[in-house]
């Protein structure tokens, strides 16, 4: 009796989830927390409002898992998404490579013409540009006095400085990948591996993604962080806490954009046109900057007071052009990995 | 004649099904992907592999991932193989749920092992700030983290409670008399141990340690984690080449090489197997002595041991409970149920299917079927290598474990690719992300019941069908009940690996089919720390008492009435 109970409950279990289908559907890729907690939810019941659709976002993963499974589809014929949302910058070579997405001009996204135009970064403008933030060094003020910290690339690499950096491994982490093309940009190629080298004693560790590199920070291992301009934001409106500041070295940031395409081979490019230039009108774009903690790319955009004042804008963004990262990423990971591993 | 040939047919069948499940499944999309290693242009080459391995930084990563996994073997061994002493000996208050819970380290996902590490483990974490403050230190006395040492020690909090849970499967139904005979004979204690007890448990020691070794092999994100800057494991390398740069041919390349180096060593494991398994009588009960009672010298070093391993076990997993619970409010930390009702919301479950509650649903769903599946797979499978002597039947046995040994990454772009093709247009979602959670877990079904079967007196089978019962009979009867632990032990590791799987099901899920360690990554990466740990703290939660329930729903399922303790 009792095993038939335990057997029909298991059973009950298994059935319950049955997934419902709508009507036509446009399915939407993006990053995890651009779908759970960003925008998307906005975005999907406003748009749904206006049109006569079923908005579907598609995230199980990040950015680049997210692009890894689209490329695969796309090999197959079959990609699964009508819009993608989430290309950074950084990725830009290998999504653009295999001509997944169909260029764009200002005709199709009207909101276009008031996008800040150092944003606009693919010439075919397949993929065009909601948001952008800048990749600096976060300290703890209260391990690390204003005056004691390094103003240079080369003041980091002060013995005083010893153990003190949390870094994202480049090869597993775009924010990682960001710091490392920085130190390229300013060291030239192969002049970065002789500074990583020096850098290196100084390195507390060097973690797979973000989260965890900024988990480590939070838990106090290290006072120093490879994060965004826009933590100071964050901490300020979240956590009540000016604890956390911006770093500038060389008075620089990396500029990271993020960007978005519409898929070759959707049967429904009209709505994915009005889809993308909706995110780049002003009432989601305001959205950005406290739910995805960047700014937005659309430069009539009113950001909060508290955002305003405390995100922090680099007097000097650097960025290597796509076009450069394209032909040398897979050697410059594996130096890298050479100097780290070997050093 | 023909009630033979329709018995023999009937035995095929259920040898040639699970088979099939694996060629189809398993080998055909692997090898599709594999092939882009070694094919240019329709011709086979070796240059990318030759290419691994020419480069320096290659093969020592390559030397680097065998090496930790070894330490971390070890460690695991040194943890485990008591704990499996004292489950077999001793009796306690709780000692079945206790049993029951050793499994929970496995499925967590590694990012919480991780945190919890930093937390409990950290420099800055609460073991060093007690020790602090305990003995008036300035800086922190234990620096474990961002070296090997932090690398062995989370992959032993990983690998230690298989190696508990296969010897112990093992161990409890051990008949007392071998070592009350070596007793008898004047054995000392230690020497009994080592000359008796050891020898005869030697194959379900080396089957965790073959599992774990497996495991720390294929390690990535606590290597990173943990290990820092100087660590790096084939697994990453893989990923890398896949993920970041999209390149399958190199990314292919080093698949082959880890699953070849994977493979070879569970040939060498298989051969060794082999050789330790020996017929032995097999019993019901072993006695046992109360650990609460009577103190004892022996007894006082078994409690001094509980404690320092409960601190491996315990302590990052409450520094992860004490996260959910408090937060950072204007510089300082106070007590919160801010980050659970965080999760318990449920105003995202329309738009996008995915309330974090609803990952526990799924959660459970996928690895309850997973595990059913993969039992069913693995048993048959387990049969065959156990009971039948063929030819290559090594072979057959090391193949058949490729799944544990293939990177998790690479499976997860192999079976996307070959889902979205005919003949096997399955497409992503729920009945994908089952075949490949069942695919990644029979291993464990098989390891777990063959040296089990194998020990097993082949005469009391012999026996029954002298007396007249049909093989399917004398397996019900004789066979099942004898190896039901075995088995348990195996479906409850398939569930375990399902609810902890991450990379294939990233790749194959659809909207709606988050699982409890995906909401943890998504609160991650949306600065949702605070919820990361109390979705963490869920998932342990759920996890423990699903295992409870399991276990003893289990052990009424194959224990029958038949043979009542």
């Amino acid at each position: 009796m009792q095993k038939r109970s335990l057997l029909l409950i298991l059973i009950a279990l298994m059935v319950i989830g049955v997934i419902g289908v709508g009507t036509e559907k446009l399915v939407v890729y993006t990053y995890s927390s651009f779908a759970s907690w960003g925008a998307a939810p906005f975005i999907e019941e406003a748009f749904e409002k206006k049109h006569d659709v079923d908005v579907q976002f598609v995230a199980t993963g990040d950015a680049r898992m997210m692009l890894t499974k689209l490329l695969t589809e796309q090999e197959a014929g079959r990609p699964g998404a009508d819009v993608f949302i989430g290309v950074g910058s950084v990725d830009l070579s290998m999504a653009r490579g295999e001509g997944l997405f169909v260029p764009l001009t200002g005709e199709d996204i009207p909101n276009l013409t008031s996008v800040r135009e150092d944003l606009l970064i693919d010439p075919t403008n397949s993929l065009i540009p909601y948001e952008h933030s800048y990749i600096t060094l976060v300290y703890d003020s209260q391990v690390l006095a204003v005056e004691d910290i390094p103003l240079t690339f080369e003041q980091l690499l002060d013995p005083k400085y010893k153990k003190m950096l949390i870094l994202e491994d480049p090869r597993t982490s775009s924010v990682g990948l960001a710091f490392l093309l920085w130190t390229i940009h300013q060291y030239g190629d192969p002049g970065y591996l002789d500074y990583w080298r020096k850098l290196l004693p100084n390195v507390l560790t060097i973690t797979q993604g973000w989260s965890a590199a900024y988990d480590l920070f939070l838990a106090r291992e290290a006072p120093i962080v490879v994060s965004f301009s826009t933590d100071t934001a964050y901490s300020v409106i979240e956590e009540g806490s000016t604890r956390y500041k911006i770093m500038l070295l060389n008075s620089q940031g990396y500029r990271s954009i993020y960007l978005m395409g519409i898929v070759k081979g959707t049967k429904q490019q009209g709505l994915c046109k009005e889809l993308l230039d909706f995110v780049l009108s002003s009432e989601v774009q305001e959205m950005i900057s406290t739910t995805e903690w960047m700014f937005p790319a659309n430069r009539e955009t009113l950001l909060p007071v508290l955002f305003y004042q405390n995100a922090v804008f680099p007097p000097d963004p650097v960025m290597i052009p796509a076009e450069r990262i394209g032909g040398n990423l897979d050697r410059w990971l594996l130096e890298w990995a050479g100097v780290i591993v070997g050093g | 004649m023909w009630e033979a040939r329709i018995k023999r047919f009937g035995r095929a069948a259920l040898i040639a099904a699970p088979l099939a499940f694996l060629v189809l499944i398993f080998y055909y999309p692997l090898l599709r992907l594999f092939q882009e290693g070694v094919v240019q242009e329709g011709h086979l080459t070796l240059k990318y592999i030759g290419g691994v391995f020419a480069e320096p930084y290659f093969r020592h990563v390559i030397l680097f991932t065998a090496e930790q996994a070894l330490l971390s073997t070890l460690l695991a061994m040194i943890i485990g193989l008591p704990w499996a002493y004292i489950f077999t000996r001793y009796q306690f208050p709780l000692k079945e749920t206790l049993r029951s819970l050793t499994i929970v380290p496995f499925v967590l996902p590694s990012i919480t092992v991780a945190v919890g590490f930093i937390l409990f483990f950290g420099n800055n974490g609460h073991l060093n700030q007690l020790l602090m403050g305990l003995f008036g230190l300035k800086g922190p006395p234990l620096r474990l983290l961002y070296s090997l040492k932090g690398i062995v020690l989370a992959h032993a909090f990983y690998n230690a409670p298989i190696i508990t849970r296969m010897v112990h499967a093992q161990w409890e139904r051990l008949n007392p008399a071998y070592e009350e005979s070596a007793q008898a004979l004047g054995a000392g204690r230690i020497r009994r141990f080592f000359e008796v007890t050891l020898p005869l448990l030697l194959p379900g020691l080396m089957t965790g340690a073959a599992l774990a070794f497996i495991f720390c092999f294929l390690s990535f994100p606590i290597v990173l984690a943990l290990g820092g800057a100087r660590f790096s494991t084939i697994e990453v390398e893989i990923y890398t080449q896949f993920i970041v740069l999209y390149q399958h041919k190199l990314g292919a390349a080093l698949a082959i090489i880890q699953i070849a180096l994977s493979l070879l060593f569970t040939y060498g494991y298989i051969l060794l197997e082999g050789r330790f398994t020996r017929e032995v009588e097999v019993t019901y009960s072993r006695s046992t002595v109360p650990l609460l009672r009577r103190f004892t010298l022996g007894k006082g070093i078994v409690w001094l041991f509980i404690g320092i391993s409960g601190l491996l076990f315990l302590g990052p997993m409450a520094s992860v409970f004490y996260d959910s619970i408090t937060r950072e409010w204007a510089g300082r930390t106070v007590f919160t149920l801010h980050w659970y009702s965080y999760i318990f919301q449920s105003q995202y479950e329309a738009l996008i299917g995915a309330a974090p509650l609803r990952s526990v649903v799924n959660s459970l769903q996928l690895g309850l079927s997973a595990m059913g599946l993969a039992s069913l797979v693995g048993l048959p499978i387990a049969f065959v290598i156990a009971r039948y002597r063929f030819r290559g039947r090594r072979l057959f046995d090391t193949l058949v474990m490729a799944s544990l040994g293939v990177s998790s990454v690479a499976l997860g772009a192999a079976l996307l690719s070959a889902f979205l093709r005919p003949p096997l247009e399955l497409g992503s979602g729920w009945l994908a992300i089952v075949l490949a959670h069942s695919i990644l877990a029979y291993p464990f079904v098989i390891r777990a019941v063959v040296p089990v079967l194998e020990g097993l007196k082949q005469g009391l089978v012999e026996a029954a069908r002298s007396l007249g019962a049909t093989r399917l009979q004398a397996f019900r009867d004789i066979e099942l009940p004898l190896i039901r632990r075995g088995l348990l032990v195996g479906a409850i590791f398939a569930f375990a690996i399902s609810l902890g799987e991450m990379s294939a099901t990233i790749m194959l899920a659809q909207p709606g089919l988050k699982t409890m360690p995906l909401v943890v990554n998504d609160l991650r990466a949306a600065r949702s720390f605070g919820g990361a740990s109390a979705m963490s703290s869920l998932l342990i939660l759920v996890t423990a008492g699903a295992f409870v329930i399991i276990e003893r729903f289990g052990e009424r399922l194959f224990g029958g009435t038949r043979w009542s303790r």
